[in-house]
């Protein structure tokens, strides 16, 4: 029951973490364009000194 | 082997006997069709970006200049600009484009390349899905028309959209819907967890204190869940209920609040059982498959939008001294006088100042019937010219006038639901209606045997029962196949013009610019009565650049330097008039330039120029067929069609192209009136047809048939009376675009069918209290999922073989080149 008082605070507190860190990926765009950023890495061009974001 | 001799080495174009040009590319000779294709594939070269060649997996879009850089100059003018650039800071500018021709990941990176390669540009985000891409720039450094002719010398056609396409909606939608997928997602593991605890601590006899801990925590996840994720379902329930419907939401909705009160009431008392963990999987699994479908509508709306978007939103301005200035529509003022071209739409209300014409007002009243305007006649913004070019006087602009074109057709592409899916909505009406009398039903009745069980049974028959399944059978499964289509470069206009796809039986084909290609070359100029070549070429030119019909563009196109012509009028399938001065100038078919005399059978396929005296000239064009010509109409043969050309053009000509195609029957000659004639006839025959043409002439005859396809290039006239559009260019896009029709079909039967069946077993059972509320959250959702993926389906054997073989061909070619 002692372990219980620790360990269910400790997880619920991992899930907010982890719903928090998700919605700022979402609000930064993380997961608008899910193709694009696959095809970046054949870029294989020797100037990388990208002016990308 | 072939393909890279035979073909054009930056745009895939086959060659042209004699016309190929050479160029040295990363130490390589390569063929090329024409100059504009070797200076895009220099170009890249100079900017060390030819390793698009090795990344692309479908061959470049052909630039073509000259039309393109007068529009990208347009660009300069700050009042335009205005509506497209968003200032981030003093000197930072940003703008969406929408570029018409990402075709694959070489695309992308040459587009990010090239772009980041100018000075000035700071951040370049290209998204292929959505074909758009998001530029930030410097003012001083360089201007939107600078990027916009790089993107077009690169051969990518760039348009910028509105300034609020940069706030789109669809963004926070889509991101909201993900945020509530996921904190549903967290809810219901965690609720799980603390629901897998008290079902094994009653098994081991948990102490009544940690059961109701495990209970209330359960509660407190459940909280967000409900309030926050299950927002969208409480939010239609209440939307539909208010305009007196019986919406998929509302049963939902009553489910979740009657569980979850229950459940609290549960808690309360410390008796009974809980549900939180079935309602967070509930609402999970239910988010889950609404967002798959978001997913597939945003992807078919990026490219319809882009459609109706690709109309530009410009004028030509006749100034005082005559000449035309290409301003936005934006920029006129009432008393302005502008000039419209055959096919074009017309930009702001006003009154016709040329003799007469006709238009189109379908866009408007909904009828598509032309109408004859005389002069002094009002002219109305949005509709579309049949025949011209003519002269206007503007008295109403922007918002004022009645509407504008481009806000109609975005309108009429998305309004307009489909058939199936109206009917699918009314079946869904019934359908909750029925479940939530069952579900009255079933407490009445368990009331009178067992009260306790009264609340659970009814409860299950709402959560089991699943409208979702047929609300979703049918948009799910069009809106992926729309989706797919687009990708594959067809545009569907009228979302029924799918089903009635499926059941055509016979094509009909035009021939100019349909089954040949849209641009054709001049091949001899013979001139009567020793007149200067160039000057008749100068004098066709001037007639020809009024009108848009293909042959019409490659005259105009011949000659810089043009005179003042008045009076023009076009005679649809005969050719066009006007005067210069007092001389009456003629230019068409043999018997329209020259109606008196009869003219030798060697100019019948000649296009005339004649004036009152005689003939000045006789222009010999050469035509091409389209490339995959005989592949598109062989696939349509092996789907069991007919397959017809109907053409206005010399019958020899006809006839070779007919022979060499195969075709089951053709004619030559005809008028629009006579093409509307033949179709018809097959119509009373028992035969659906489907049109297929390219701009203004066959635009009646698109309109009278039961589907209609228009050929990208053609004028906007086309976009507007056709079904779909082939932006693809593409022949064999038709036989693909009717099996996926089909398999649409089926699939929307299949999920029709499986939702009957699912909610006729689970309902009764649910009824009569044989099932428990979490196997009911799981059966239904596990069936509203199982409909977006079944409609997920479409397009996806086929794309994997389909998308290969450019691969394949571009792998070949590298392999070769190595």
């Amino acid at each position: 029951m002692n372990a219980l008082t620790f360990l269910i605070p400790l997880a619920l507190l991992i899930v907010v973490g982890a719903i928090a860190l998700f919605f700022w990926a979402v609000d930064h765009g993380q997961f608008e364009d899910m193709e694009t950023p696959g095809l970046l890495p054949l870029d294989d061009s020797p100037d990388k000194q990208g002016k990308r974001e | 082997m072939n393909t890279s001799v035979l073909a054009c080495w930056h745009c895939g174009e086959p060659l042209q006997a004699g016309a190929a040009v050479h160029a040295h590319i990363a130490g390589e000779s390569r063929t090329l069709c024409c100059h504009g294709c070797r200076a895009a594939a220099e170009w890249i070269e100079q900017l060390g970006l030819a390793d698009y060649y090795r990344l692309r997996t479908q061959p470049g879009e052909k630039p073509n200049g000259a039309s393109d850089s007068s529009d990208c100059d347009a660009w300069l003018r700050p009042e335009l600009a205005r509506h497209v650039v968003r200032k981030l800071d003093a000197n930072q500018r940003e703008v969406l484009l929408l570029i018409s021709a990402i075709r694959c990941a070489g695309c992308v990176w040459l587009i990010e390349r090239s772009l980041t390669a100018l000075r000035g540009v700071t951040s370049v985000r290209v998204n292929a899905a959505s074909r758009r891409a998001r530029v930030v720039w410097r003012e001083d450094e360089v201007s939107l028309a600078q990027l916009l002719q790089l993107l077009a010398r690169v051969g990518f056609r760039a348009l910028p959209l509105d300034a609020q396409g940069l706030d789109d909606a669809r963004h926070s939608e889509s991101r909201d819907a993900l945020k509530r997928l996921v904190v549903a997602g967290f809810g219901m593991m965690q609720a799980m967890m603390y629901a897998t605890a008290v079902y094994l601590g009653s098994v081991d006899s948990l102490d009544p204190s940690s059961q109701a801990l495990l209970r209330w925590l359960q509660f407190l996840v459940a909280i967000p869940v409900v309030f926050y994720s299950a927002q969208p379902f409480f939010r239609g329930a209440r939307n539909s209920l208010r305009a007196r419907q019986l919406g998929m939401d509302v049963p939902i909705a009553f489910a979740i609040a009657a569980v979850f009160a229950a459940s609290i009431i549960d808690t309360l008392s410390g008796r009974g059982e809980v549900y939180f963990d079935s309602i967070s999987m509930f609402v999970f699994l239910l988010l889950g498959s609404r967002y798959l479908e978001l997913r597939a509508r945003h992807r078919a709306s990026d490219l319809t939008d882009a459609l109706a978007r690709l109309t530009p939103p410009f004028a030509d301005r006749r100034l005082e001294d005559g000449q035309l200035e290409r301003v936005s529509i934006h920029e006129l003022h009432s008393g302005d006088c502008v000039h419209i071209a055959e096919g074009g739409i017309v930009p702001a209300d006003g009154e016709l100042l040329s003799a007469r014409c006709r238009v189109d007002e379908a866009l408007l009243s909904g009828e598509s019937s032309t109408a004859g305007k005389q002069r002094g006649d009002r002219l109305i913004a949005g509709s579309i010219l049949e025949d011209g070019p003519v002269q206007l006087r503007v008295e109403r602009v922007g918002a004022d006038t009645t509407l504008s074109a481009i806000a109609s057709l975005v309108e009429r592409a998305q309004a307009e639901r489909p058939r199936l899916a109206r009917a699918s909505e009314r079946a869904t009406a019934r359908f909750v209606a029925r479940v939530l009398a069952v579900a009255a039903i079933t407490i009445v009745g368990w009331c009178s045997v067992d009260p306790a069980r009264a609340f659970p049974a009814a409860v299950a028959v709402l959560v089991v029962s699943c409208p979702c399944a047929f609300a979703l059978a049918v948009t799910a499964a069009m809106t992926r196949a729309l989706a797919t289509l687009a990708h594959r470069g067809v545009l569907v206009v009228r979302p029924d013009a799918l089903e009635a796809l499926t059941e055509v039986t016979h094509v009909v084909f035009d021939k100019t610019g349909t089954l040949t290609q849209s641009s054709l070359t001049l091949a001899d100029i013979e001139t009567f009565d020793g007149f200067d070549r160039d000057e008749a070429l100068q004098l066709a030119a001037s007639l020809a650049r009024h009108s848009r019909h293909p042959l019409a563009r490659v005259l105009a196109a011949q000659s810089v330097t043009t005179l003042g012509v008045c009076d023009v009028v076009a005679h649809p399938g005969l050719g066009i008039s006007g005067s210069l001065g007092t001389r009456n100038l003629r230019l068409g078919r043999g018997d329209f330039a020259l109606p008196l005399r009869r003219l030798s059978s060697h100019y019948a396929d000649a296009i005339v120029l004649a004036d009152d005296a005689g003939p000045i000239a006789a222009f010999h064009l050469r035509e091409q067929l389209r490339a995959d010509a005989s592949a598109g109409l062989d696939a349509l043969r092996q789907q069991g069609l007919r397959t017809f050309i109907a053409s206005g053009d010399a019958h020899t000509k006809v006839a070779t192209i007919g022979a060499r195609l195969g075709v089951d029957e053709w004619r030559a000659r005809l008028l629009p009136a006579h093409k509307l004639a033949w179709l018809s006839e097959l119509r009373a025959g028992g035969a659906r047809v489907l049109a297929v043409g390219d701009g203004v002439n066959d635009a009646p005859v698109l309109a009278g048939a039961d589907v209609s396809i228009a050929m990208a290039e053609g004028a906007e006239l086309a976009h507007a009376s056709s079904d779909i559009v082939l932006v693809s260019g593409r022949l064999t896009s038709i036989a693909v675009a009717r099996e996926i029709a089909q398999r649409t079909l089926a699939v929307v039967q299949q999920n029709q069918r499986w939702a009957l069946i699912y909610n006729f077993t689970a309902v009764p059972l649910a009824a009569l209290g044989f099932v428990p509320p979490w196997l009911a959250a799981i059966g239904m959702s596990l069936s509203s999922l199982g409909v977006v993926l079944n409609a997920l389906r479409i397009g996806r054997s086929d794309a994997a073989s389909r998308v290969n073989k450019p691969a394949a061909r571009a792998l070949t070619r590298h392999a070769e080149s190595v």
